[in-house]
């Protein structure tokens, strides 16, 4: 198994009772209430713990989100340029450009590419569908915003791996008709990729295009769910099997020295779930198309009736991302641990939950801990690098991807 | 056509099969309508069919009319209505569009002037007024639904819509709505920075009527498309907001309905 060490660098200095009476804490909180100061401390402290892993054997990834206290990383590509540079033996996972935000996927290609060749080969491109206040702060309609998805992955995955000369692109949702990047990718024809999802029919055509799909705080039946479409839209279109190496979870994940310390500690990271999450009911259950119009019955009302479960057509459970953060908020460490959203403990206790839920799901290849959020400190975030690549990365490594049988 | 027991009836238009009003009798006016659709039981539709056969289709991805792929814009919408002005019997047919439709009327009557007899604008979007920091029409996807609330109606306390109390069905109707609308309207925000240069090939009779305390499109923004059409009036509806068919039936049946009598 491969770890991925991802750190969102989130911003909790903003006073409680502020946040207590914002109606969102990301898309519409005045800047204001982000000091660039205590930022720049925040970015230097986050960037060491980058480098640490790339020091101990950790990969690394960098995300972006916009205009909240969940993320200071509006600007991915900045990280990722630091990150080619600065790391020397880390995979740099770009998770990702939110990419049907921006204009223009050639850019985002532009981007990458420079970004593989700066790291000689260690970018691993990483998609991600973004939403709620992610579409007020960027301007993107929340409708067609999978379909932007898609098509912009189709350019720069084309972008990255044309040879020949400019190409044109004439698309429903992008126009670029000169495309020629230079330089391309250092990988050949394009650096692997990878998608964060966790909705059955999105997961489905992650599926089909064999990228690795990564699940974020799903827990096991949101994960063996999302794997199970996976698998099954490669065998009706009769697509080989896949090993595990194509799939990744992403849980929120720290070791002490001690179960009792490493749980303390690790508690700290559900800030990001409790505290990050909170967003206004524009962003959230009236953003449009983020559930089915046949399930505004139970979105729509402030008190819900009992309503039959969304559906979409096929006997399938659909679970928006909207759904599972309202499920996120005011999770305990207890229920967090017990759902597979946080792993912490001792080495051993640690590396049990992890091998547990691994089984539970089937297996997968990849493990994104999310090892800095909220008030643990640069010290614990640190220590914590340290003791887990010490002591539970060889054991982790040692459970090898293995082909789907 | 088939009445169904809703109020609602079907129309037929370049192959969409669109869930459609009708009331009154008279001179046809096509009524196109804002954020949501026409109620059959509104009671404007009443007093207005008093001086006009009304005409009000759902638009595509509204209510029960169906949206192929493929139609996705107000360009699309556009032809559509057209379409329709060539489908009716009569020569010339009355034209009002309400909010959104507004916005559709305003293009239809500029590109259709010899089919529209008279044309009504009612707290209509669809062009930029003001310089760039300010926004003309309030962002109803990126505010709080309080602040839509506030800002939609004189007296939100008894006319704005309560999920909590809704049918099912109608709550599906209320978020495919807000669904088609976000399609349509999301960019450039519920204009278009063409139209208001074309405005003044509008010859045809037409007034502007606005709801006095409007806060999704303040009255000044209705005066200012109003000076935009040659020769048309503008009139204000006191105690309603965006929405002065519903808030004021009878002073705005009134006012439209001497209009359309002229």
């Amino acid at each position: 198994m491969d770890v991925w060490f991802h750190n969102e660098i989130t911003y909790p200095f903003v006073p409680q009772d502020v946040l207590d009476r914002a109606d969102s804490v990301r898309g519409s909180l005045p800047n204001r209430y982000c000091d660039p100061r205590v930022a720049a401390e925040l970015f230097e402290e986050c960037l060491d713990e980058f480098l640490l892993c790339d020091e101990v054997g950790l990969n690394v990834v960098a995300i972006e989100h916009h205009a909240g206290i969940n993320s200071l990383l509006g600007a991915n590509p900045l990280l990722l340029g630091i990150l080619a540079r600065q790391t020397r033996k880390a995979r740099v996972l770009s998770l990702g450009t939110l990419i049907s935000l921006r204009p223009d996927p050639v850019r985002v290609a532009e981007e990458y590419a420079t970004a593989d060749v700066i790291s000689r080969g260690r970018l691993e491109i990483g998609f991600v569908k973004s939403g709620g206040s992610e579409m007020a702060s960027n301007q993107a309609n929340p409708i067609n915003n999978v379909e932007r998805y898609w098509e912009a992955i189709d350019l720069v995955t084309k972008a990255l791996a044309h040879r020949d000369g400019p190409f044109s692109w004439e698309g429903k949702h992008f126009t670029h008709r000169h495309v020629n990047i230079w330089p391309p990718p250092y990988q050949q024809p394009h650096p692997r990729m990878w998608a964060a999802t966790g909705d059955p029919d999105t997961v489905a055509e992650v599926g089909r295009r064999g990228m690795v799909n990564v699940m974020v705080l799903r827990g096991a039946d949101g994960a063996k769910r999302a794997w199970a479409a996976y698998r099954r839209a490669r065998e009706e279109a009769a697509l080989p099997k896949v090993g595990l190496d194509h799939f990744g979870y992403a849980a929120l994940v720290y070791v002490g020295d001690t179960h009792e310390e490493g749980v303390r500690i690790g508690e700290k990271l559900l800030w990001f779930l409790n505290t990050s999450l909170k967003s206004a009911p524009q962003y959230s259950r009236f953003l449009p198309g983020a559930t089915p119009p046949e399930a505004a019955p139970a979105v729509y009302r402030s008190q819900p009736r009992p309503a039959p479960p969304a559906g979409d057509g096929n006997g399938k459970r659909v679970v928006s991302a909207f759904t599972n953060a309202a499920t996120l908020i005011g999770v305990t460490a207890e229920q967090a641990m017990q759902r597979g959203i946080l792993f912490a403990g001792s080495p051993d206790t640690l590396y049990r939950q992890i091998v547990d839920f691994h089984d539970t799901v089937g297996g997968f290849g990849h493990l994104v801990m999310v090892g800095r959020s909220g008030f643990l400190t640069h010290a614990e975030a640190e220590r914590g690098i340290k003791l887990f690549a010490k002591e539970v990365l060889p054991r982790l490594r040692e459970i090898a991807p293995v082909p789907v049988s | 056509m088939t009445v169904t027991s809703s109020g609602r009836e079907r129309l037929s238009v370049a192959d969409l099969d669109l869930e459609v009003v009708r009331q009154g009798a008279g001179r046809p006016l096509l009524l196109l309508h804002g954020f949501q659709t026409v109620a059959p039981d509104a009671p404007f539709l009443d007093l207005l069919g008093r001086h006009a056969e009304i005409i009000a289709p759902s638009h595509p991805g509204f209510g029960d009319s169906p949206r192929p792929a493929d139609f996705e814009t107000v360009y699309d919408l556009v032809h559509l209505y057209l379409e329709l002005l060539e489908t009716l019997r009569h020569e010339t047919v009355s034209l009002m569009g309400l909010s959104f439709g507004g916005w559709l009327a305003a293009e239809i009557a500029v590109k259709a002037g010899a089919r529209i007899d008279r044309l009504v604008l009612v707290d209509a979007l669809g062009i930029k007024i003001s310089d760039p920091e300010t926004p003309d029409i309030l962002d109803v996807f990126n505010a709080h639904p309080r602040e839509v609330v506030r800002a939609s109606w004189h007296a939100p306390k008894k006319w704005a819509p309560r999920y909590d109390d809704m049918p099912d069905d109608q709550l599906v109707r209320v978020a495919r709505a807000r669904d088609a609308l976000c399609l349509y309207g999301w960019h450039p925000y519920m204009h278009n920075p063409r139209l208001r240069r074309w405005l003044g090939r509008i010859r045809r009779p037409a007034l502007v009527v606005w709801g006095a305390s409007d806060g999704v499109v303040k009255p000044s923004y209705g005066e200012a498309y109003s000076k935009l059409i040659p020769g048309s009036r503008f009139a204000l509806i006191p105690g309603a907001g965006h929405h002065p068919e519903i808030e004021q039936p009878r002073a705005f049946a009134d006012c439209v309905g001497a209009f359309l009598d002229e």
